[in-house]
């Protein structure tokens, strides 16, 4: 039966890291930021003063924000490698042919069809959480802008962006973290236990029940194929430079997101001077 | 700071109470001794109209060292106190004095003079004293500032009228009025501020006293130190408790919902949180009193300095938010709740969400349902199979 214990990589050190340390940020985000949503309910403000207190939380967000808007850079660094220097096939962009799968996959739950779609690398409920994380990632650095530096904001946008930003992004957020529980939870820790981000691997018999057309791939040598050395070479050689420049101007918008602006946090509000003991004079 | 100022008036069962058991013990004391039933010491005390026989002339004065106190009690003003009504003699509480001449005076300035009653109070006012000791006008004596307010001060055992209703212990409406002109004996420049704000022009113009006096944010006897921490953390919940009061803001047509407008907003949601976890440490986000002002609170609608005018919100803003500009004091939404005419976008954006999240979440959930539903029928099945 050596057919069964044949394992497949699924997910090299590399992106499990990046995975681990997305969902801590994540994880420490929803944590400090849910209670500030909720700041009326006992559980919030518990919450809170075992942390130190709302500045501390807050404090706490802010570190998890910028270690999650590192990690988006990051990812969007290994992404331009894989597809300008690899040249792999983009398998997590949507295609028609994952809404026609999660048509057919509704469709056989409930008994309609007699066959569950064949999949390749990613399947439409692994791209679906991709991309809500993608767009929630991106409303919540948007927002998180406006209401980390509002005066910034402000100077080219209405007021009221601000109060909208900090509406949409707890509203997102509570999206978001129940979006993770049900999906995330259901997808592959209930249905299954995956263990892709644990170990890596899958088996044989796992990518044959969730990835059929990746595994026929691989099997027929065609998955990952690398390009020649000499070719591999002279793309680095174009992408390294073009990397380092992006690098370099993501690192300077989170740096300009995070030290662009003080006051709101800084200023201490000036006190009203009143001399308190004013004798009245007697009216003549 | 946050004591009652208002005492509950006393519930009819226990005024009846009282009544019949003091009727008891005097039923029981003239039993037991009728002989006794006035003490022996008031047969030698003398009566006021005894003491304001002379007391009652024009001009008389103490010579204290170099002051002199006038010592004339005038009887229409003594008699309409409540000290005169309630039969307090005057030897209650000069008790060292029983006949003429009167014993002779040590101290060499009025001030000293006064200071010699601190303590007479007592005997009938024990909780007002009491509260007293806990006040920032004690902290002051203690430490060496004899003009600092003592009971006398304030009231003039002379003259000072019934302050509570005689059943109720409400405030009377005249008592409110009384209340700053009393304070404003020695914080004038407070009292200045305070008859220019929307709260004390209308008391002082138009005696209304649904408005606060001095005592109703600083207390009553035990009034508290306004510039420290904690009151300032506490500041928000003070003015709530008038402005979140329909019985009294919709007379005036202002909005009950100023607190949870504020505390739902990010300053107002931290000062809450500070209040609440650490009342004693500072926050700078700003509390009502920022924005609106401490003794000169105005009128938000006032076609000059209002609030409601933009500009005027701004320098607000600015005091925190130097860089602010135009657009940014819309990023404080005015105490509004978002709706399609104030702050629409936020209102939209809520919208969009009321809907999108159930939507996303109900999806999510629906096709779990049915994968878990085809994962039962599946087993079922491959269990029918093979039994």
């Amino acid at each position: 039966m050596n057919k069964v214990n044949q394992t497949y990589l699924r997910f090299p050190l590399a992106r499990r890291i990046e995975h681990w340390v997305m969902m801590l940020s994540f994880v420490t985000l929803g944590l400090t930021g849910l209670p500030q949503k909720f700041s009326a309910s006992n559980l919030s403000t518990s919450v809170m003063s075992t942390l130190g207190g709302i500045e501390v939380l807050r404090t706490i967000h802010h570190t998890a924000a910028i270690v999650m808007m590192l990690g988006s850079v990051w990812h969007l660094l290994v992404m331009g490698y894989s597809v300008f220097v690899l040249r792999d096939k983009m398998s997590m962009l949507p295609t028609l042919q994952d809404a026609k799968d999660g048509i057919q996959a509704l469709l056989y739950n409930i008994g309609f069809v007699k066959s569950y779609p064949q999949m390749g690398r990613y399947t439409f409920e692994e791209k679906m959480e991709y991309w809500a994380f993608v767009w929630g990632t991106v409303v919540m650095v948007m927002t998180g802008f406006l209401m980390w530096n509002p005066i910034t904001a402000t100077q080219y946008l209405p007021g009221q962006f601000v109060p909208a930003a900090k509406a949409a992004h707890g509203a997102e957020a509570v999206l978001a973290v129940l979006a993770i529980i049900i999906w995330h939870m259901y997808g592959v820790h209930i249905k299954r236990l995956n263990k892709a981000m644990f170990n890596g691997m899958q088996t044989e018999a796992e990518m044959l029940h969730e990835h059929p057309l990746e595994l026929a791939d691989m099997k027929a040598g065609i998955a990952d194929r690398r390009p020649d050395a000499t070719i591999l070479r002279k793309r680095q050689m174009i992408y390294y430079p073009v990397a380092a420049i992006l690098t370099i101007t993501m690192l300077g918008g989170i740096y300009g997101f995070i030290n662009n602006e003080q006051t709101a946090l800084t200023t201490i509000t000036p006190l009203t001077e009143t001399q308190i003991f004013v004798q009245q004079t007697p009216q003549p | 700071m946050r004591q009652r100022i208002q005492i509950r008036p006393p519930r009819t069962w226990t005024v009846i109470l009282l009544l019949g058991l003091g009727l008891f013990i005097f039923a029981l004391a003239a039993f037991a001794s009728p002989a006794q039933a006035a003490p022996a010491f008031q047969e030698k005390k003398p009566s006021n109209d005894f003491c304001l026989a002379c007391h009652q002339e024009e001009g008389i004065d103490l010579t204290l060292g170099k002051e002199s106190l006038p010592v004339t009690i005038n009887p229409t003003k003594f008699g309409l106190s409540v000290h005169s009504e309630e039969g307090i003699a005057c030897v209650d509480c000069h008790t060292n004095i029983s006949e003429y001449p009167h014993p002779n005076v040590k101290v060499k300035n009025t001030r000293d003079f006064t200071l010699t009653f601190l303590d007479t109070c007592k005997d009938c006012h024990q909780e007002q004293y009491t509260k007293t000791h806990d006040s920032v006008h004690q902290i002051a004596f203690d430490e060496g500032n004899k003009n600092a307010a003592v009971c006398m001060d304030c009231h003039n055992p002379h003259t000072q009228t019934r302050l509570t209703g005689k059943t109720s212990n409400e405030l009377t409406a005249s008592a409110r009025v009384e209340i700053p002109e009393i304070c404003a004996k020695c914080h004038s420049g407070i009292y200045d501020q305070y008859k220019t704000s929307v709260h004390g022009n209308a008391l002082t113009q138009e005696n209304n006293t649904d408005v606060p006096t001095c005592i109703d944010c600083h207390g009553v006897h035990n009034i508290q130190n306004p510039t420290t921490v904690t009151f300032r953390n506490s500041t928000p919940f003070l003015c709530a408790k008038c402005h979140t009061d329909s019985k009294i803001m919709d007379k005036y047509g202002i909005s009950t919902n100023v607190l949870n407008s504020y505390v739902s907003d990010f300053h107002g949601t931290t000062v809450k949180l500070f209040e609440e976890q650490f009342p004693g440490q500072p926050t700078n986000k700003p509390v009502c009193t920022d924005c609106h002002g401490v003794h000169n609170i105005g009128k938000v609608g006032d076609k000059q300095t209002g609030l409601a005018l933009k500009e005027n919100l701004l320098t607000k803003c600015q005091r925190c938010h130097p860089d602010a500009t135009a657009n940014f004091s819309d990023a404080w939404m005015s105490h509004y709740e978002p709706s399609p005419e104030h702050f629409p976008i936020v209102y939209y954006v809520n919208l969009f969400y009321k809907f999108f999240i159930p939507a996303v979440l109900g999806g999510m959930v629906l096709f779990i349902l049915t994968d878990i539903y085809r994962r039962i029928i599946n087993s079922l099945k491959k269990g029918a199979k093979h039994s």
